[in-house]
């Protein structure tokens, strides 16, 4: 994967995510409606690669009003990974140097590989998550899970112990899957499937379609590197 | 003032990735209409969960979940409000409420409290850690 098509491919998935997003605030209070109907305008000026690079410039001046609005993200880590990708890609368009486009673009990468690897740390080295028992309190009273049928899963010990390994296990792995091209899609097709997972039981929507966004970065990294 | 969304973009650019590391105490929102400020509330849970979702109400939700991302935001605002109060995040949440309320014949006061779920030991625990000071319902309708 070139450069070019890398951050191309970025550009549309991000655009279609913040879209996605945006549609879903144009049924909320009025007075925010303004704001995403000019996001979602950007996001098609850059789906259609027009203008460039100013619709991403646009975006990224538009999130920092969107951040005051609410104070902070608005959906914590999914819209932070959002904010990443937007101000990577951004970057990635108007530095005037080569080495520091890719400089910025390869940020991105080396983030999305980070954001597995240090979720996986902070969890092995917490003895509940190695239990299944932290897991467990997700499922019984986190503000998650979509239905009260869901927390029944709480009283599924091994099995609960099961998944929190295998969560585990497949965030430490990651940079491993840097070895080769197809080890790495293997890798991404795994992490894919975890986030899937988590917008189905926790409604987690928006972090499948802003990590699936960042994908293409790291597999130009990793074809940059290896 | 001008430099605050920067302070607030800079999480994101260096991020922290600690996702789950603990899984700490979780607010519920709890809301109760008044006929006058100083009322007895009946609390009523804000936007309980159904007891089922179907498997393609989860995939249609990947694509169209505004209420459940709104309701995951007003998390935020409860453990903001706990944490570093502000009357943004008290507003935000009376808001909500109301916009959801607004419609349904009641009382003209709106108030709602946090109650934090945690886990000690085997024992779930509820805790009060907010109550708001009751607002009237037509000033915050949409």
């Amino acid at each position: 994967m070139t450069f070019e098509s890398a951050v191309r491919l970025t550009e549309i998935l991000l655009a279609l995510a913040l879209a996605q997003q945006s549609l879903e605030h144009l049924r909320g209070p009025r007075r925010d409606r303004l704001l995403f109907a000019g996001r979602i305008g950007l996001c098609g000026l850059v789906i259609l690669g027009l203008a460039q690079p100013w619709p991403l410039v646009g975006l990224a001046v538009l999130s920092l009003a969107i951040l005051q609005r609410y104070q902070g993200p608005y959906n914590g880590g999914s819209d932070r990974m959002g904010l990443l990708a937007l101000w990577c890609l951004t970057l990635a368009r108007v530095l005037p140097e080569p080495a520091w486009r890719e400089l910025a673009f390869g940020y991105l990468g080396l983030q999305l590989v980070l954001s597995y690897v240090i979720s996986g740390w902070v969890k092995v080295i917490n003895p509940d998550w190695r239990s299944g028992r932290a897991l467990g309190d997700v499922f019984r009273f986190s503000a998650y899970p979509v239905s009260e049928d869901l927390r029944g899963w709480a009283e599924r010990p091994r099995v609960l112990a099961a998944m929190s390994w295998a969560v585990m296990g497949f965030e430490l792995a990651m940079p491993l899957t840097l070895i080769s091209r197809e080890t790495l899609i293997a890798g991404l097709a795994a992490a894919a499937a975890f986030h899937l997972a988590n917008a189905c039981l926790f409604g987690l929507n928006r972090f499948f379609w802003t990590w699936l966004a960042a994908y293409p970065a790291i597999l130009w990294l990793q074809a940059r590197f290896f | 003032m001008i430099l605050r969304p920067f302070a607030l973009l800079l999480p994101a650019l260096i991020p922290s990735w600690n996702f789950f590391d603990v899984i700490a105490p979780s607010p519920r929102i709890e809301a109760a209409r008044l006929a006058s400020p100083d009322a007895q509330p009946v609390w009523r849970e804000f936007r309980p969960r159904p007891q089922r979702v179907s498997p393609g109400e989860m995939v249609r939700r990947l694509v169209w979940n505004p209420r459940w991302n709104e309701t995951l935001f007003l998390v935020t605002c409860a453990e903001r409000l706990v944490d570093h109060p502000t009357r943004h995040s008290e507003d935000e949440i009376f808001r909500r409420i109301a916009a959801d309320l607004v419609r349904e014949p009641g009382e003209p006061w709106l108030v709602f409290r946090l109650v934090f779920v945690s886990r000690q030991g085997e024992a779930i625990e509820r805790e009060v850690l907010f109550e708001a000071q009751p607002r009237r319902l037509a000033e915050l309708a949409p």
